[in-house]
């Protein structure tokens, strides 16, 4: 046995481990002590990771349709070959990439170097997390770094921490246990959210805000904020543009509307403002999930938080939160349609559609989609992908996308591989192979580097740490960063550059290069509204177990005894019911419900709970059923992955 | 009672390492976080290192471990089972007096009731204990508390107490002896004894000041949760603060509770895995029928500070299930650790009292 320091690669906050190895598998993972995000903690899925890591339930031999249409293992020259032949049919939107935000920085720059230079395809997605996409745009915009502006490392030194909407003790709980300590060290915490989550309850202060209006209560309290003079103005005047514009923006919005359709109390938006400006520095967290913010809710945060000099200082800075593991780095070495590697915006013919937009056209002109170790498309398309000429999987992994594919090509797991993730935080980390691959396994990169070489592209890498070479060079913010340099520390934060020899902990806005720019929010603020058919507003979420459709969270032991727990409880899901509602009702807990939408109905159990309010129903994502049956058809705003709601009627069955 | 240069520690190792896979305090490179695992180089074990980051436990219950596999035939409906027999004679070199306690509490969980563990025994039998006394405290520490420590009292076959250039080196076994005689020492004088009492009073008197970490005043609490005389607010205020995660379990010395399962492996066997389980997960506790006698969190909780700190549990252990480490305050995301819980009972007495 012995111990080998590596990264978590379950969620986004990218926390350290030791892990076990023993006779060439992984045996057991420990917290480490030394890293400077975790500090000795993991949450119960990355006490758990050595689980995953050592499962059998593997793919292990590339695979080609034989008679029948079954699969038969093959070798991966011919696989490889058959896959660069099939692909190179399909051009334009035909042909489409679907990267996965688990895979390593390596990986994924070369997925999209083999779509946009090799297929000339600028069609490649990362599936779910637009919203961080929407996150990373507004960020970029105003201050030019499209990630976290302040870091995890500075959550203690934080004055004033604003937790907006997702439950980030449950999503990411390392980072709310940095929150909850700051808070024990005497930092104010302040959540708004339509429920009480678990980090509500661990704040001095929860703003109780009616679902869908977390927009709604940020306008209010920068409305209040910017009357009362409360702003930074020696900041504003050194450092931001745009002040004025956002000044006036304001004084067109009305107070009381907003306060009272965010269902908040004056006093409350007062006193949040007062605080925000009177705080010696000030953090704002957020999901860029499922359970985030759009882009209004992010420029309005992002404005709020300029307007009271709380961005690029230390202990200070607006922070989105991903939920897996390398969302940050899939987006800087550009594996997504939205951005190019730096990143930067794509622009004109660059711009390609994601496979899902795609999809979602009729006729779709989708022929041909290549997936990298990612199921979560498979739900909301299943009908459109079992009817595409070709599919070709990537992964370590078995998923629902294998059912549906016609070459598959297994793949490294994250311990049988060099590679590097990205966290929320910009930290650069380098994950080092600790164990052999099954026989003859290929990491992912080198797949893409093949299938590459038989359509006439000469790639001349030769080790994962080789594509990191060609990144630096590609990505600007990754300029300064080696193998090496990652290896001597806990990693490096970008930019790093020649400026930035040894990275950046956060946004500092004297060093910035720029003014901090003011971010237009827009103003159209749909309030979800309960009627007389519909009384009930539905809010969707995810939790700890039941995570990404939960193919990476079956494969383990523990995690998927808890899941099943809850499955069993609530086989078909569950719905959240007010005490006083499910009265109302006459329904007991676990008793089945229809939850009927303008678009969709779906059958779940009740569950009674003090955590949401009358009038208000809480549904977590976690059942298959539940996405083809009632999200896609109720809500196209929840297919964006945003924070929105549902209004909906709950019929007793 | 015998004398050990500092400097004949590696010959100690050595010997040892001639019959026994060694395991004790290693630093990690870099950070030079001290770990408690295999030292393939007996050299690698650091008798000066502070307490481990890990508890000792895992030498004797991995986190993951197969117990037996099997091939199950579907047709003729017969099961070919094999058994492990991996596991080789090991030493603890350098363990703390609170880690040494708790592998005699894990002894009593796992060998000291009415089903004995054979898996567990066949790691624990052909052992051998150098135990190491704390002559100062870390600041983490609380053993003075939860008296198990700073010195080991019982269950090694060594123990090591630093006094200046040497160690003095006291037997607990038979086999103790006979490495005193392998490695030729000298007697201790006749004052040894006092000696060593001295420097365990002086770790004890330096705890105030070193020990600043944790205090846990276990003895004014048992009590009150062993007659179950704490106010739902407390287990709630506590509950709420738990992140379900799992570790103070797997960094306690004392906590035994594990899970079962069946995996299948691709040569068609099946592994029977035992691995870490914790009182902290909602599934732990669920039974046949969806019952769940513990569903709510703080009732989780409720039900390992029982565990830890109950007469009746205290009855099993035949000592308290906290052994003071420190670990489960250091690892715990909602830093509710045992000396947290302990101080926000005690804090409900005191407010009740002033009633």
């Amino acid at each position: 046995m012995s111990t080998h320091t590596g990264v978590c690669n379950f969620c986004g906050t990218g926390c350290g481990h030791l892990l076990e190895v023993g006779d060439g598998a992984v045996r057991g993972v420990f917290a480490s002590p030394g890293h400077p995000v975790s500090r000795g903690r993991l949450c119960v899925r990355g006490w758990h990771i050595h689980e995953l890591l050592a499962t059998e339930d593997r793919i292990v031999a590339p695979q080609l349709p034989r008679a029948c249409g079954r699969l038969d293992a093959v070798s991966y020259e011919e696989a490889i070959g058959a896959a660069a032949e099939r692909l190179s049919r399909y051009s334009g939107d035909e042909i489409a990439f679907l990267a996965s935000p688990r895979a390593s920085n390596e990986d994924n720059y070369l997925m999209a170097k083999l779509a946009r230079t090799v297929f000339r395809s600028p069609n490649i997605g990362l599936a779910s997390d637009q919203g961080h996409a929407d996150a990373a745009d507004v960020l970029l915009e105003g201050a030019g770094i499209p990630a976290m502006l302040g870091a995890l490392t500075e959550i203690r030194k934080a004055g004033l921490i604003l937790v907006d909407g997702a439950d980030i003790a449950k999503l990411n709980p390392i980072v709310g246990s940095e929150i909850h300590y700051a808070a024990r060290g005497g930092a104010g915490l302040v959540t708004l959210s339509p429920r009480s989550t678990q980090i509500a309850k661990l704040s001095g202060t929860h703003l109780w805000t009616r679902p869908g209006t977390l927009r709604l209560a940020l306008a209010a309290v920068a409305k209040v904020l910017v009357e009362h003079g409360w702003q930074d103005e020696s900041f504003l005047r050194d450092r931001t543009e745009g002040f004025a514009d956002f000044a006036r923006y304001l004084s067109g919005l009305d107070l009381e509307t907003l306060t009272s359709a965010a269902g908040l109390a004056p006093a409350e938006i007062e006193d949040l403002a007062l605080r925000l400006s009177r705080a010696p520095s000030a953090m704002a967290f957020f999901s860029s999930g499922i359970s985030g913010l759009d882009r209004a809710s992010v420029a309005l945060l992002f404005d709020l938080f300029l307007a009271a000099g709380k961005i690029g200082r230390e202990g200070s800075g607006v922070n989105p939160i991903t939920g897996i593991c390398n969302i940050v780095g899939s987006y800087d070495v550009g594996a997504s349609n939205l951005f190019l590697p730096g990143p930067r915006r794509a622009e004109g013919p660059a711009a390609g559609r994601t496979p899902r937009q795609l999809l979602a056209v009729s006729p779709s002109p989708l022929k041909a989609l290549v997936v990298a170790d990612r199921d979560e498309e498979i739900v909301r398309h299943a009908d459109k992908i079992k009817g595409l000429e070709c599919v070709v999987y990537v992964g370590a992994y078995d998923n629902p996308f294998v059912d549906f594919a016609h070459i598959v090509l297994p793949a490294a797991s994250s311990a049988e591989a060099d590679g590097t993730y990205t966290n929320a935080e910009r930290r650069i980390q380098l994950n080092r192979r600790k164990v052999d691959p099954p026989a003859g396994v290929l990491p992912a990169w080198r797949i893409y580097a093949d299938i590459a070489a038989r359509l006439g592209a000469s790639w001349a890498y030769t080790s994962s740490e080789s594509v990191m070479g060609e990144i630096a060079s590609a990505v600007p913010s990754y300029a300064g960063v080696t193998y090496a340099k990652l290896e001597k520390g806990h990693g490096l934060q970008w930019p790093c550059d020649a400026r930035h020899a040894d990275g950046t902990v956060r946004l500092d806005a004297g060093d910035a290069g720029r003014k901090l720019r003011f971010v237009a929010a827009g103003s159209d603020f749909p309030v979800p509204a309960a009627s007389a058919d519909f009384p009930f507003l539905l809010m969707a979420g995810k939790a700890t177990y039941f995570w990404h459709r939960n193919n990476i969270m079956k494969k383990t032991q523990i995690p998927k005894r808890e899941y099943n727990a809850l499955l069993l409880l609530y086989p078909r899901g569950f719905v959240e019911i007010a005490p006083a509602d499910a009265k109302t009702l006459g329904v007991r807990d676990r008793a089945p419900v229809n939850v009927v939408a303008a678009g969709g109905s779906m059958r779940v159990a009740v569950r009674i709970s003090g955590d949401v309010k009358p009038g208000t129903v809480y549904v977590p994502y976690f059942i298959e059923d539940m996405v083809p049956g009632f999200l896609n058809a109720a809500g196209t705003s929840i297919d964006e992955d945003q924070d929105s709601t549902i209004p909906v009627r709950i019929e007793k069955v | 009672m015998y004398i050990l240069p500092r400097n004949q520690v590696p010959a100690l190792t050595a010997a040892l390492a001639e019959d026994y896979d060694l395991y004790g305090p290693v630093l990690r490179p870099g950070g030079g976080d001290p770990m408690f695992e295999r030292a393939a180089d007996p050299a690698a074990i650091r008798m000066d290192a502070a307490i481990s980051y890990n508890p000792p436990k895992s030498a004797v219950f991995p986190q993951a471990e197969r117990i037996l596999s099997y091939r199950y035939d579907r047709e003729s409906r017969e099961a070919v089972l094999v058994r492990d027999d991996l596991v080789r004679p090991k030493a603890l070199v350098g363990i703390r007096a609170c880690d040494l306690t708790g592998l005699l509490c894990l002894d009593r969980f796992y060998l000291g009731q009415e089903y004995v563990d054979e898996v567990y025994r066949d790691h624990r039998k052909k052992m051998f204990i150098v135990a190491n006394t704390c002559v100062r405290p870390f600041p983490q520490c609380f053993c003075v508390c939860t008296d198990s420590g700073p010195a080991p009292r019982e269950g090694f076959d060594v123990a090591l107490t630093g006094v200046g250039d040497d160690y003095l080196f006291e037997t607990g076994s038979e086999k103790g002896e006979a490495l005193a005689r392998k490695l030729g020492l000298k007697e201790a004088g006749p004052d040894a004894a006092a000696l060593k009492a001295k420097t365990v009073d002086e770790s004890i008197a330096r705890f105030d000041a070193e020990a600043t970490e944790n205090k846990a005043w276990i003895s004014r609490v048992m009590n009150r949760i062993t007659m179950g005389f704490i106010g739902n607010d407390v287990w709630e205020y506590i509950g709420d603060q738990c992140f379900e995660c799992g570790a103070c379990s797997f960094v306690c010395p004392t906590c035994s509770c594990f899970n079962i399962e069946d995996v299948n492996t691709r040569d068609g066997m099946t592994d029977r895995m035992r691995s870490w389980d914790s009182c902290s997960f909602e599934g732990y506790t669920r039974m046949a029928g969806d019952h769940n006698p513990r569903k709510p969190v703080e009732d989780r909780r409720n039900k390992r500070f029982f565990c830890k700190l109950s007469f009746s549990q205290s009855k099993k252990y035949l000592r308290p299930g906290c052994v003071g480490c420190g670990r489960c305050a250091r690892v715990c995301p909602g830093d509710i650790g045992l000396p947290n819980v302990v101080t926000y009972i005690r804090r409900e007495i005191t407010k009740a009292g002033a009633k």
